[in-house]
């Protein structure tokens, strides 16, 4: 099996009538670009990146930057599971970096990851967001295929989150574990062999003064029918955290969506249509 | 009493002055505040986690320890290198105190290793009258650094002149006994029994502590994703008897 190291730059700008547009773009298999869309509701561009090989594979090196400009205003999907494949030896790395400048806005919505039994992933995420930029980044991990009774079975996974707010560090989360690890804690809470993760965070200025945000107590309401969601302001107040746990992944989605339907009160780019099924 | 002199040199660690201080350190008698927080147990707790003493030690085993291992005693083993008293490196030392306090995506985290960790870095600069605790509390000052458990642990070990594994024991010590201390006031368990966790855990002192030390900082840090949401949701709970 060929290793793959694929890259995928991106830069949307702000076009004078105020659109945002992509101003470069380059990338390498196994990154596809889809033609961008523009909600013009929500005065967002709606870019998905597909990944049109089966998966992640052992040996893969996957490179991401994206770019939001000053002014901008763009949503990064997915229209699939990222599957990470099982693994005899090796591993797959993912690092990706996205930076929203001054004024601009930029929601990553990917679908989940979903690590196969004996694999070994290892993603690294920074974000960075200018004083005055804003930016929502949700990443989705599934226990892995359980309609094959498959789940918690992969060799070792590493999620790391990096966020920085003009120039200082809010957050910096490495969540490693193996398959087993994750099953016995979430054993423990009584979650179930379906558990899925949702880890989000929201960086929008002028939310340090706001300590006990209405929303966060429309947030915390939604922990029922073995959801879990806790929102907590980050270092600096520079952010929010928003960490969820659902009992199967179509209970996380509708959480997720549920997220965004409360924040757009304080982020009203949040009301784009991802346009998914 | 003091345990150093008034100058830059760390005590021996032949005598017994750095064993006492670092007993006196992790005495519940020391005033860090410590004793005011259950470090998230009290929200696993209201959660229905953590119930009795089989669930409290599958939390302690599947959760603290692996924490420990993985983000507060590196955190403290990398900042013992960094305030070598004869060449301290407070650059590290400062990169240090941010991303203790990034490592933390709940609040009541970052307050309560905020909290105590002031509290311990100046009390060993008032305790111990050291330049290099001195140095740190202004450069801490100047530089806005935030406070962090581990790192005063650290900072109080290099004036004690304890060695390293003596001081991260300290910090796996404090952490276990607190949250123990804690677990007697919001669950139904008892003092043997308490104590009997503790020492099972403890025993597994010195395989944590070896793999702690090897942990370098980029691979810093652990969370339990139940934990964060219970601390998250901890900090508007109706009712509580901790601060974390």
């Amino acid at each position: 099996m060929a290793d793959f190291h694929g890259h995928l730059f991106l830069r949307a700008e702000a076009r004078a009538d105020g659109r945002t547009a992509i101003g470069g773009q380059a990338f390498r298999a196994p990154f596809h670009v889809s033609k961008p869309y523009w909600d013009e509701d929500t005065r967002m561009l709606l870019v998905q990146v597909v990944n049109p090989t089966a998966g992640i594979l052992s040996g893969d090196r996957l490179e991401s930057a994206v770019e939001v400009a000053a002014g901008a205003a763009v949503l990064l999907t997915t229209p699939s599971a990222s599957r990470v494949f099982k693994m005899r030896e090796g591993e797959a790395n993912s690092w990706q970096r996205f930076t929203v400048e001054s004024g601009g806005w930029l929601e990553v919505l990917p679908e989940p990851v979903v690590p196969h039994r004996g694999s070994v992933f290892h993603q690294r995420t920074e974000l960075v967001v200018a004083e005055d930029g804003a930016a929502f980044y949700a990443d989705l991990l599934l226990p892995g295929r359980v309609a094959h009774g498959e789940a918690w079975e992969w060799k070792k996974l590493v999620l790391e989150l990096d966020v920085r707010r003009g120039g200082e560090r809010l957050l910096h989360e490495r969540f490693e574990q193996d398959g087993a690890g994750l099953r016995a804690l979430a054993a423990l809470a009584g979650a179930g062999e379906g558990a899925c993760f949702g880890n989000a965070v929201l960086v929008v200025p002028g939310l340090a003064a706001e300590t006990a945000p209405a929303w966060r107590d429309a947030l915390h309401a939604l922990q029922t029918d073995g959801v879990w969601i806790g929102a907590s302001q980050l270092r600096l107040g520079g952010g929010w955290s928003i960490k969820f746990v659902a009992p199967d992944g179509v209970k996380l989605k509708q959480t997720l969506g549920a997220i965004r339907r409360e924040l757009v009160a304080v982020c009203p780019h949040l009301a784009c249509d991802a346009r998914k099924l | 009493m003091l345990l150093s002199s008034m100058n830059s040199d760390p005590a021996t660690s032949t005598d017994a002055r750095w064993l006492v201080g670092l007993l006196q350190a992790g005495d519940s008698y020391y005033p860090t505040g410590a004793y005011a927080h259950s470090f998230g147990l009290e929200g696993l707790v209201q959660a229905g986690m953590v119930k009795d003493r089989a669930t409290l030690r599958e939390f302690i085993f599947l959760s603290v320890l692996p924490a420990l291992r993985q983000a507060e005693l590196p955190l403290a083993a990398h900042a013992y290198a960094a305030l070598e008293p004869g060449a301290p490196d407070w650059a590290k030392v400062g990169e240090l105190c941010v991303l203790s306090h990034a490592l933390k995506s709940a609040k009541e985290a970052r307050s309560a290793t905020e909290n105590i960790g002031r509290q311990r870095g100046e009390l060993t600069a008032a305790l111990h009258g050291h330049p290099l605790a001195k140095e740190y509390l202004q450069r801490a000052a100047v530089g806005g650094w935030p406070f962090s458990s581990a790192i005063s642990a650290a900072l109080e070990g290099r004036v004690l002149g304890a060695p390293r594994e003596a001081v991260l024991a300290g910090v796996m010590y404090s952490a276990l006994g607190g949250l123990l201390a804690a677990s007697m006031k919001i669950m139904r368990i008892g003092q043997n029994a308490s104590q009997s966790l503790l020492t099972e855990a403890l025993s597994k002192a010195p395989e944590v502590i070896a793999a702690a030390v090897n942990v370098p900082v980029e691979e810093i840090g652990w969370f339990n994703p139940w934990l964060d949401i219970a601390a998250a949701r901890h900090e508007t709970a109706d009712g509580r008897m901790f601060i974390s």
